[in-house]
């Protein structure tokens, strides 16, 4: 598969920080690759290196085969940029923005269609800064595809957004990506990353410490799932311990919690359960997320928004 | 069209919606003129060698505004913008940085210059003051003034770290040229120190200027202040273009 971005050995300090630490990685033609990691992970300052935003200090970045520092306007031309924080000058109304930001670029997309394609019919003549935070995102999302660019690069898209407008927007980027573009992502969202993304990078100190399939990254951690239920009666403790895949059982007055890994113990706790006389309540499944796998790699964990 | 007329369409669209923007840009000039109309009136008055308070003044308060307008109102809104990120996305597409401050330049020079000549009209035409020399002739020298000093206005915007810190140097940096020009106050009445220390201010050769022009002097009676603008325009621009920065 062609690559859209190839980065080697990017290197980038703030004076003593060094916010990027060597880092190698591709990002494939089609996909949607998501990084995610804690506040301060390098995430921006990585995607600014790769859309030519800033200067990186060492490696070599290119993006479809050019390097955003040299080929700067063929570059622009063929990507679309969300910035994390960016915000447009007062009083510029939807329609017209775009329409100025089509007249930047050579092959421009029609910004009619475009509005449509967003759900935002009928905002064209209301003030961008007027707008509610989902529909201002999408405004950006739009001059990000201003260009029709075969990579477009969103920095935090959802962050600050309710969880209805995050799903609204996880619509757009699939379909962005249906449409044929590359779309690189970051977010500081497990589910977002889980969602949505082809492939994800796992950040943390500017290096990335993990890149896969999101189920790849979860098998290769081989952590444990949990079963969690409330039987009237006596718990099956004995049974349960002997289904393959089972590692612990705990029984608190009644509140069972079955821990085990593999594919298939889930199935055959549930059917040890359906075979016994008793009323289980309550029953709750909790499988392992990216977030033991950013703590099985790191140490720590990665709470949403929270600085580490 | 090309993406600077685009550019300098919708930088007239903001200015002109932007309350505060139009009030200073177009219509403070004018209202200034009436207020100074309806005060002092244009009666011949025997300090001003028998002339009316706005045959006198006007001009001077022109270049005052053009002034104020340039180095706290304009330097305020650029820093601003870049404070805001509002620049930053600009920087993300192929559009350059010279084709952006060529429309932001032409917005505000034409807004700027509408403003005087509407402050003109209002002396003229409603209170009568008195234009002895040639309506053209002043209008150039003005264009002059709004561009030397919009680029120190530009210069000023590079330089600023935050729209507070521009805020308060256009103050500290306009007040004494408006002291020092001969508007409000006579340079007459100064002590000779401070009236030829006065000479070397660029707000005072453009009062100078306009005033000569207005009572019908000759271009070349004027070099002075026309050399000393055109250096200001020239070193102004250098800086500004030297040292913009996007965000
Ligand atoms: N312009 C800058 N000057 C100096 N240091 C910076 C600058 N931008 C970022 N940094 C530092 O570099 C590191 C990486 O920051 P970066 O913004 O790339 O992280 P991030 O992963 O995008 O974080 P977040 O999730 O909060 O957006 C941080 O320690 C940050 O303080
Ligand atoms: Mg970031």
């Amino acid at each position: 598969m062609p690559d859209a971005i190839r980065c080697s050995n990017v290197t980038k300090h703030y004076g003593d920080i060094r916010a990027v630490d060597d880092v190698s990685f591709e990002v494939h033609d089609g996909e949607i690759f998501g990084m995610i990691g804690p506040n301060g992970a390098g995430k921006t300052t990585l995607m600014e290196c790769i859309e030519g935003l800033r200067t990186r200090d060492t490696g070599t970045v290119e993006v479809f085969g050019m390097d955003p520092e040299r080929e700067v306007r063929q570059v622009r031309e063929r990507t679309g940029v969300q910035l994390q924080s960016a915000a447009l000058p007062h009083r510029m109304k939807v329609g017209e923005t775009l329409d100025l930001f089509a007249a930047f670029y050579q092959n421009p997309a029609d910004w009619r269609q475009l509005l449509s394609r967003l759900g935002l019919d009928g905002k064209a003549d209301s003030y961008v800064e007027k707008l509610s935070g989902g529909q201002r995102q999408r405004v950006f999302i739009a001059l990000a595809l201003i260009n029709n660019p075969g990579l477009v690069f969103l920095d935090e898209l959802t962050t600050g957004l309710d969880p209805q407008s995050r799903l609204a927007i996880w619509d757009v980027v699939r379909d962005i990506r249906d449409g044929g573009t590359t779309v690189f992502l970051t977010t500081h969202f497990m589910e977002e990353a889980e969602n949505l993304c082809d492939r994800v990078a796992i950040v943390d100190h500017g290096k990335i410490v993990a890149l896969d399939t999101v189920a790849n990254l979860i098998a290769s951690i081989d952590a444990e799932s949990r079963i969690t239920f409330t039987v009237d009666g006596t718990p099956p403790v004995d049974r349960l311990k002997e289904v393959s895949g089972v590692t612990r059982v705990e029984n608190a007055s009644g509140r069972v919690v079955v821990h085990g890994t593999g594919n298939r113990f889930q199935q055959d706790v549930m059917s040890v359960l359906s075979d016994i006389d008793l009323n289980v309540r309550d029953m709750r499944s909790e499988q392992p997320s990216l977030e033991d796998v950013f703590l099985a790699l790191t140490g720590r964990e990665m709470r949403e928004g929270q600085p580490t | 069209m090309t993406a600077t007329t685009k550019l300098v369409s919708i930088q007239t669209k903001r200015s002109v919606r932007e309350p505060v923007g139009v009030f200073f840009m177009i219509a403070f000039a004018p209202l200034f003129a009436i207020a100074m109309g309806l005060i002092f009136g244009n009666d011949p008055q025997p300090e001003f060698d028998g002339r009316g308070y706005l045959d006198a003044n006007l001009v001077s308060f022109a270049a005052i505004i053009i002034a104020i307008v340039s180095m706290i109102v304009i330097p305020v809104d650029i820093v601003t913008q870049r404070e805001t990120g509002a620049l930053r996305r600009f920087r993300a597409t192929p559009l350059q940085p010279a084709a952006y401050i060529a429309s932001d330049v032409v917005v505000r020079f034409v807004l700027s210059l509408l403003s005087v000549a509407a402050m003109l009209a209002v002396g003229t035409l409603i209170f009568g003051a008195n234009l002895e020399g040639n309506i053209v002739n002043v209008l150039l020298a003005a264009a002059l003034g709004i561009l030397a000093f919009l680029a120190v206005g530009y210069a000023l915007s590079a330089i600023m770290p935050t729209a507070g810190v521009a805020q308060l140097a256009g103050n500290v940096l306009v007040f004494p040229l408006i002291f020092l020009s001969g508007g409000p106050v006579p340079l007459a009445v100064l002590p000779d120190g401070v009236r030829d220390f006065a000479q070397y201010s660029p707000l005072t050769q453009l009062v100078e200027l306009l005033q000569a022009l207005w009572s019908g002097e000759a271009w070349h009676e004027n070099w002075v202040p026309i050399v000393v603008l055109v250096a200001l325009l020239g070193v102004a621009t250098a800086v500004a273009a030297r040292l913009f920065r996007w965000e």
